[in-house]
């Protein structure tokens, strides 16, 4: 028996004006498995994984994660219900350090940010809590640096971090490689592909020598419908998205 | 000696902004010795004007420069916290401590409902309707008649408890009290969770959303806490004004901004008459490009420039950079 899926889309549309952004897509993600979604630009994946984070709202249709419908949530409730975020542009607590941005995101997770007396950045559990976070990245030893100071690279691998600071169980991750150089999406690549089976990764990613080494699934986006799914190898030789996707490469 | 010895050590190694709140909360405590021994009691009041503006000015901080809200109606809420003393003395209750705990409430109240409405929008729109609602409690209280109108309420100095206000002295230190409180106050506010989160919310607001917190919920807070601290707008602006001039979103910053802006309304007349007896009363003309400057050369104020100086240290950023 199949088990349950972790996120659940059914029949989701979106139009800006005469704009079709989502076309009745409905799309699963199977638990622990690395899910790529890819299509040409304009095919609609942000707005996609705009209408599952609950930063869009859908015409119609359903999101499901965990079987709990989350179609009238707002972002916060989602991320507290399970979803975690890094966005296409590198999105960090600029004003901080490394292990500042940690601990903001470890006092959310155990549900502490209204605490209003203890200095929090002293705190033996908090400090704790963010060196692990950090560890799974491989910043702990860059915790110090103001985010100003790191590399673009290491700000995509802090955004990663404080996406996962919180367990969820969903991952959505929008061009995790983008602007990166060839040393620094090889770690990324590296990174995600440690995570695979420990959380459920949705991913938007250009760099098809990433998708094809880490998706274990794909969904093909033209349009705002989804006109393949499956496996690397069974997408590979699809003729349609062959025509109208991977063609425009030769 | 010891102490000074210690002093110098610490203007070397730059001194940090928590430290020079404490300094400054401690020179005002000291103050009253220096205008009793100088003979100079007048001084007494300027050092009351300058913490009553220094505890509105970091009240605001807390919204203006830790949230990054631009608030123009906490002008509302020193007025409505005078109005609560001077209407309850109007029907004959004169206890101090029934006064204080009824204006905290009362703003505290108004701050939530201000504050969840104008909260819903930001930048621009959100200065217009801290403005409107501030001057929407202006009018309405210069039109009721029977609580002085136009003319403003007097207020006369309450019984706080067993302490007679009517002895300088004694009124000084309670504001002295009520400063020593609100310093005390916000830095712990600023340094905790709370603290942190807000500071990071004006920095990076989807982030904050991303990690499941609602920012909402926190500029309220943040708003209410600051509220309970003369009604009209430009009050509002001068105190806008005392914590750009000291240091935007600084612990210190508000009262050194408070202490340096009461001084040149002070000064800056007499000096102008001295030079020039027939301008004396547009001091104005000086003080206003004096505060820009401080503003474009300070870039952070005067705490700004006391840490370009070297004199200072704020947070630990500097540090972090080695």
């Amino acid at each position: 028996m199949m088990p349950d899926p972790v996120l659940e889309l059914r029949g989701l549309n979106k139009s800006f004006g005469a704009l079709t952004a989502t076309s009745n897509l409905s799309l699963t993600v199977m638990p622990g498995e690395i899910h790529a979604l890819i299509g040409p630009n304009g095919a609609g994946k942000t707005t996609l994984i705009q209408q599952i984070y609950g930063a869009l709202k859908p015409d119609s249709g359903q999101v499901f994660l965990n079987g709990r419908d989350l179609t009238g949530l707002s972002v916060p409730e989602r991320v507290r219900a399970g979803i975690g975020r890094s966005f296409q542009i590198s999105n960090v607590l600029m004003d901080f350090t490394v292990l500042e941005n940690g601990m903001i995101a470890e006092a959310a997770r155990r549900g502490q940010s209204f605490r209003f007396l203890r200095p929090a950045f002293s705190d033996s559990n908090l400090i704790k809590g963010a060196s692990a976070i950090l560890d799974r990245v491989g910043l702990l030893d860059r915790a110090h640096l103001p985010v100003g100071d790191l590399a673009h690279g290491d700000r995509r691998m802090l955004e990663l971090a404080l996406a996962l600071a919180a367990s969820p169980s969903l991952l959505l991750l929008d061009e995790p490689m983008a602007g990166a150089g060839p040393d620094e999406g090889q770690r990324m690549t590296e990174i995600i592909e440690a995570l695979r089976g420990t959380v459920a990764i949705l991913l938007i990613e250009h760099d098809m020598d990433a998708v094809f080494r880490l998706a274990d699934r794909l969904t093909v986006l033209v349009e705002g419908s989804v006109i393949a799914a499956g496996t690397v190898a069974e997408i590979s030789q699809n003729q349609a998205v062959k025509s109208a996707y991977l063609g425009d490469e030769d | 000696m010891t102490g000074l010895f210690h002093f110098a050590n610490l203007v070397r190694a730059g001194i940090r902004d928590n430290q020079l709140l404490w300094m400054l909360v401690a020179g005002f405590a000291l103050f009253p010795l220096f205008t009793h021994f100088a003979d100079l009691p007048f001084w007494n009041d300027v050092a009351m004007r300058i913490m009553l503006l220094g505890v509105a000015a970091m009240g605001l901080n807390l919204v203006l420069g830790y949230g990054g809200m631009v608030s123009f109606g906490h002008a509302a809420f020193i007025g409505i916290g005078a109005y609560c003393v001077g209407i309850s003395q109007f029907f004959g209750l004169s206890n101090g401590l029934f006064h204080i705990l009824l204006s905290i409430g009362v703003c505290g109240a108004l701050g939530l409902v201000i504050g969840y409405l104008a909260l819903r929008t930001t930048g621009i729109y959100f200065i217009m309707i801290t403005l409107a609602f501030a001057q929407m409690l202006f009018f309405l209280f210069v039109s009721l008649e029977q609580f002085g109108g136009d003319d403003g309420m007097s207020i006369d100095r309450a019984d706080f408890l067993i302490i007679d206000l009517y002895e300088p002295l004694r009124l000084y230190f309670l504001i002295w009290v009520a400063l020593a409180l609100v310093a005390l106050l916000l830095m712990f506010i600023v340094r905790s969770r709370f603290g942190v989160t807000l500071r990071a919310i004006k920095s990076n607001e989807p982030r904050i959303e991303a990690m499941g917190l609602v920012p909402l919920h926190f500029k309220i807070t943040s708003y209410v806490i600051s509220s309970p601290d003369i009604m009209h707008w430009t009050r509002s602006g001068e105190i806008m004004i005392i914590i750009i001039l000291g240091g935007l979103g600084t612990l210190a910053g508000p009262l050194l901004g408070a202490i340096v802006f009461l001084l040149l309304e002070e000064f800056l007349p007499l000096a102008l008459g001295a030079v020039a007896p027939a301008y004396a009363e547009n001091w104005m003309i000086l003080f206003g490009p004096l505060l820009i400057m401080v503003v474009l050369f300070g870039r952070g104020g005067l705490i700004g420039l006391l840490d370009k100086a070297g004199f200072a240290r704020i947070g630990k950023r500097k540090m972090a950079v080695k």
